[in-house]
């Protein structure tokens, strides 16, 4: 382990104040002994620095699928105390409410497997890659509607079934939606890319439960062994992007407005009430909202390829759950014995609501929130629950991802797309992108194994396994 | 020209150096194009940009996020830019074509430019840069 960094318990480690200078709370991250080899020196420092902003409370937090990445580390979490705190884009990124959801069909393995037909029609069907446009015509109402109401916008405009908003974190849309703070560039960049999956990590594969872990909350979920899903893995596209690098403009100067000193400028940010702080939050939900509906639109296409090919029926075809993995939200939490209102950001993170969680649809109440885990392109995605563990630790917050190990320069150097896409088929899988570039980056090789990621965050009890599933075909940006 | 690759675990870190912060900045503006649409870039189209920012790092991620959002919604994809710096003031001619998706989709959408790990540097020998695109 790197030196200054204390092991206080079993996956758990504390990152002390005074590591760098003006922490207010200690660092705090989970991960094993095993995945210990692969944490950078730049990612704890990162951490550290999210430790010296205003207001945050009790500590900065780190997932198992940490690692370096700009402002908050990727798998970063904070909270904020509404009256002392501030809010940063920082601990949001580029890619607001980039997330992922998982739908489940009633095909079986021998119904797709080997089936490159299937990746070819989804591959048509969803705009991927640079450049991606979407084949909608989106009115300016249309944009706005996205912003507002996110998938449920969606749902109205008759992608999708009014089930599915029951299924996504927060209904699928944040109310505090401010689409006045969204600036006319970032609208503009908005208008053609609604329905497209994006390039880099981004992607949609269709996968089998090859494991069940717990059918008790696999069955409250809808999932059982052998049965074929479909995971959609994306965010709010150019508009989201747009927002974040506006408001990280208008922040660095409510910093110095506001007297804040920081050790990045990219943890630019404002207090949360303040005007600067108000109108981020605001845009940052309309974005987070977009990104809602895009992945509504995405699994609007996904039903159609499969209803029409296989002959089954929309409405078979429901969702699991939808979760943010980008994102700042207002959020009640226990903190010294009360129920505080917080501003959590989740950076590279995923809310991991335990049982009896008000926030949770009733029929979710009794096993907490599903907690999607997606894997790298040929190894497995997992399904988990949230726990009340995760409340208490990590202001009911849990991994992302794998979390990647090599770099991009790395991985072009060691593997060719090429090579990857012949191993990846005689495994079973098949990969469709546009370039050998796209494979090589997002190669399995360059991300930690997702079964040590997702074996820690259960062993600590932040969440708990459900279902294993394994990729059968994966199309990419 | 004159930039490479940083490794980098998630992100595209690119370093540069050059005689010239006309030059440097450049370099940065060829990187984010080669790291989005390849190297198979032609002239044809101009557009002109004008930038001012408090400081010169500011300059520098004003400048390379307009050409970002200029390439997005105007599906450009440039090979060449002239570009003079006065001061805080940037003027830029940027020279390419539009995007061709069986020539530039090799390349990775960049989301932003970071402030993390900015650094632009004098020495001796002119200019260094170390900058991040997130991707």
């Amino acid at each position: 382990m790197l030196d200054g960094v204390r092991q206080t318990g079993v996956n758990e480690w504390e990152v002390p104040v005074g590591y760098v200078p003006g922490m207010r709370v200690p660092g705090k991250f989970f991960l094993s002994e095993s995945l210990a080899s692969t944490l950078e020196p730049g990612a704890i420092q990162q951490l550290a620095n999210v430790a010296t902003m205003p207001g945050i409370i009790r500590h900065s937090l780190a997932m198992p699928d940490i690692h370096w990445g700009y402002g908050f580390p990727i798998g970063g979490v904070a909270a904020f105390s509404l009256d002392e705190g501030v809010i940063s884009p920082g601990g949001v990124g580029f890619d607001i409410n980039c997330g992922v959801r998982l739908l489940t069909t009633p095909l079986e393995k021998k119904d797709v497997s080997g089936r490159s037909d299937l990746i070819e029609e989804l591959f048509r069907a969803v705009p991927t890659g640079v450049g991606g446009k979407s084949s909608l015509r989106m009115s300016s109402r249309n944009l706005d509607g996205m912003m507002i109401k996110g998938a449920s916008w969606a749902v109205d405009a008759g992608y999708g079934t009014k089930r599915d908003l029951i299924r996504c974190e927060d209904g699928g849309y944040m109310k505090q939606a401010d689409s006045h703070a969204v600036s006319a560039k970032a609208k503009q960049r908005g208008v053609p890319q609604g329905g497209t999956l994006g390039s880099g990590n981004h992607f949609l594969e269709m996968q089998v439960v090859s494991e069940i872990f717990d059918p008790c909350a696999a069955q409250v979920f809808g999932i059982r062994l052998g049965q074929i899903c479909c995971m959609i893995h994306c965010g709010s596209r150019g508009l989201g992007h747009q927002v974040c690098t506006d408001h990280l403009k208008l922040l660095e100067s409510a910093t110095k407005k506001y007297h804040i000193t920081l050790p990045d400028r990219q943890l630019a940010c404002a207090p949360i009430m303040s005007p600067e702080g108000k109108d981020y939050f605001g845009a940052m939900a309309a974005s987070a909202n977009y990104a809602w509906a895009n992945r509504q639109i995405i699994t609007h296409s996904v039903r159609q390829v499969l209803a029409k090919m296989f002959r089954i029926d929309y409405e078979d075809m429901p969702l699991v759950y939808d979760v943010a993995h980008n994102v700042a939200k207002i959020e009640e939490h226990g903190v010294d014995g009360k129920r505080v209102k917080v501003c959590i950001h989740r950076k590279g993170a995923t809310r991991a609501f335990g049982p009896e969680s008000c926030e949770l649809p009733d029929e979710l109440k009794k096993i907490g929130q599903p907690v999607i885990i997606p894997g790298s392109m040929g190894t497995s995605s997992f399904v988990l629950r949230g726990t009340k563990t995760a409340m208490e630790k990590t202001f009911g917050s849990t991994c992302h991802g794998a979390g990647r190990i090599m770099s991009r320069t790395q991985a072009k150097k060691n593997l060719s797309g090429k090579e990857i896409m012949a191993n990846l088929l005689k495994a079973g899988i098949i990969v469709r992108a546009h370039s050998d570039n796209a494979i090589a980056d997002e190669a399995p090789e360059v991300y930690k194994p997702s079964d040590e990621v997702v074996k820690v965050v259960h062993d600590v009890g932040i969440s708990r396994l459900v279902a294993r599933l394994s990729p059968l075909g994966v199309i990419k940006g | 020209m004159s930039f490479e690759e940083i490794s980098h675990t998630a992100d595209v870190k690119i370093r540069a150096r050059a005689l010239t912060l006309n030059a440097l900045f450049t370099d940065a503006f060829l990187a984010l194009m080669q790291v989005m649409y390849g190297t198979d870039r032609n002239e044809g189209i101009i557009k002109e940009i004008r930038i001012e920012s408090d400081n010169i790092e500011s300059l520098l991620c004003d400048f390379l996020s307009e050409v970002l959002f200029i390439a997005d919604v105007e599906g450009l994809v440039f090979s060449r830019a002239d570009i003079a710096i006065y001061g805080l003031h940037l003027t830029a001619v940027l020279n390419g074509e539009s995007f061709d998706p069986l020539r530039h989709s090799s390349g990775t959408e960049v989301k932003g430019i970071s402030y993390s790990g900015l650094v632009i540097q004098k020495d001796a020998n002119g200019y260094m840069l170390d900058i991040l695109f997130d991707v």
